[in-house]
């Protein structure tokens, strides 16, 4: 049995974000106290998110913002930082990936959710640990190992069948999935401003959460044609679930050896 | 799977400690039934606004001996969870210091097509991750949604009254 890491659930952004946290020995009172510190700032980094970029609150500043009553300079900073990352995402995505094309005006939402993670994270720097990972609704920010010293390994979803994984991964650094038979008709072609899917799940590995769950939501929309896009950022690695089943991976994805289980 | 998500991670077993900060002092427990630091709150942490809370607990009820065709086999019903959609409550079945069996033991989503939409694809996710997770080894699963949290919360809580 593996050591355990130690979970804090954090309730936020309608949903649940997991973090586990690899202690590099067994806790005492001082770790502890680290621990919950930077978890409080991890907390903080996750909630602070929800209240700026929300789009489903009416008063978040995206929100206000989507609707012409602020401008970028009103509001809080991160929203001009996120809005700059998100220019960088569209145009490293082939235009696949458009918050601007959004019904309802600038939504970041494809790009938020995995940035927090990503943030949350950072909090977690120079803790005493193996490793830790930030999983937000499945969108999942690591930094580490398994006690063990192997690479963390996560499941991707089977999208044609729930009952299964569709593989295993090793991962190093980040994975977004994102898929039809998550988000529904909410995967928007940024082209046709219609809601369109050609990959029944699309997975981005790679060092930044917020890109690839950028990349991942360009990529279920694209299908198995966006996968270039992919293939030509250092560091990057994807695999589509086709409707068919089929996998289409870039040339490096990281999949998991047969063992290990 | 997913996870939100929540997601169980391949620690499912009963060793994953849980950290529940939402309130003030903050509870932080080992599922294994030791509780490290302070916290004089008994009560299962409340999260404010959006999110799931947990029922203020009975916790989970356990029946020896329920499952069948294993020896020894002991099953217990995590305390129903508030979660996005409705309250769910989930079922385990373990001998051997291992999972059997993981399922839903109540769910009323309230009938809305989204939520039945999303639980029909994660629910079935989630039960396999339980299982995955100490087959498969592994720390999460990419793809999850919604529903993951409320499940994990009773199936921790039905995992330790269990003794894992």
């Amino acid at each position: 049995m593996p050591p355990a890491p130690i979970r804090q659930l954090e309730h936020v952004m309608g949903t649940v974000v997991t973090i586990d946290v690899f202690p590099a020995r067994p806790a005492d009172d001082a770790w502890t106290a680290d621990l919950r510190q930077r978890l409080d700032q991890a907390s903080a980094v996750l909630h602070r998110a929800d209240e700026v970029f929300s789009t489903w609150r009416p008063d978040s500043p995206v929100s206000r913002f989507r609707r012409g009553e602020i401008l970028l300079n009103d509001a809080p900073p991160e929203v001009a930082t996120v809005m700059s990352a998100c220019e960088v995402a569209r145009q490293l995505s082939g235009g696949w990936f458009d918050p601007w094309a959004m019904p309802g005006g600038f939504d970041p939402t494809g790009y938020v959710k995995g940035w927090a993670a990503q943030h949350a994270l950072a909090a977690l720097d120079d803790l005493a640990m193996h490793g830790a990972l930030v999983n937000a609704a499945g969108d999942i920010a690591s930094t580490g190992r398994q006690p063990s010293g192997d690479a963390f390994r996560i499941g991707i979803a089977d999208p044609d069948h729930p009952r299964r994984l569709a593989e295993i991964v090793e991962l190093t650094g980040c994975i977004a999935t994102s898929g039809t038979y998550e988000r529904g008709s909410h995967l928007i072609d940024p082209h046709s401003g219609l809601p369109a899917a050609r990959a029944a799940s699309a997975s981005v590995v790679g060092p930044d959460l917020g890109l690839a769950d950028a990349l991942a939501t360009a990529i279920a929309v694209a299908g198995a044609d966006g996968l270039e896009v992919v293939e030509r950022l250092a560091g990057y690695e994807a695999l589509v679930v086709g409707s068919d089943g089929r996998r289409h991976p870039t040339s490096q994805f990281p999949f998991a050896r047969a063992s290990g289980g | 799977m997913k996870r939100a998500p929540i997601v169980i991670a391949g620690t499912v077993a009963g060793l994953v400690a849980v950290l529940e900060f939402h309130t003030t002092p903050a509870k932080l427990t080992l599922a294994g039934g030791s509780s490290l630091a302070a916290g004089s709150s008994a009560a299962p942490a409340t999260a404010g606004g959006a999110g799931t809370t947990t029922q203020p607990a009975s916790g989970a009820t356990t029946s020896p001996g329920a499952a069948s065709g294993q020896a020894n086999a002991r099953t217990a019903t995590g305390p129903q969870i508030n979660y996005n959609f409705g309250v769910l409550s989930v079922k385990v079945t373990v001998s051997g210091g291992k999972i059997r069996k993981v399922g839903i033991a109540y769910l009323d989503d309230g009938g809305n097509p989204r939520s039945q939409f999303i639980d029909q694809q994660s629910i079935p996710i989630l039960e396999q991750e339980a299982l995955a997770a100490q087959s498969a080894n592994i720390q999460g699963v990419s793809g999850a949604s919604f529903t993951s949290a409320g499940f994990t919360q009773s199936l921790q809580s039905a995992l330790h009254s269990l003794g894992m």
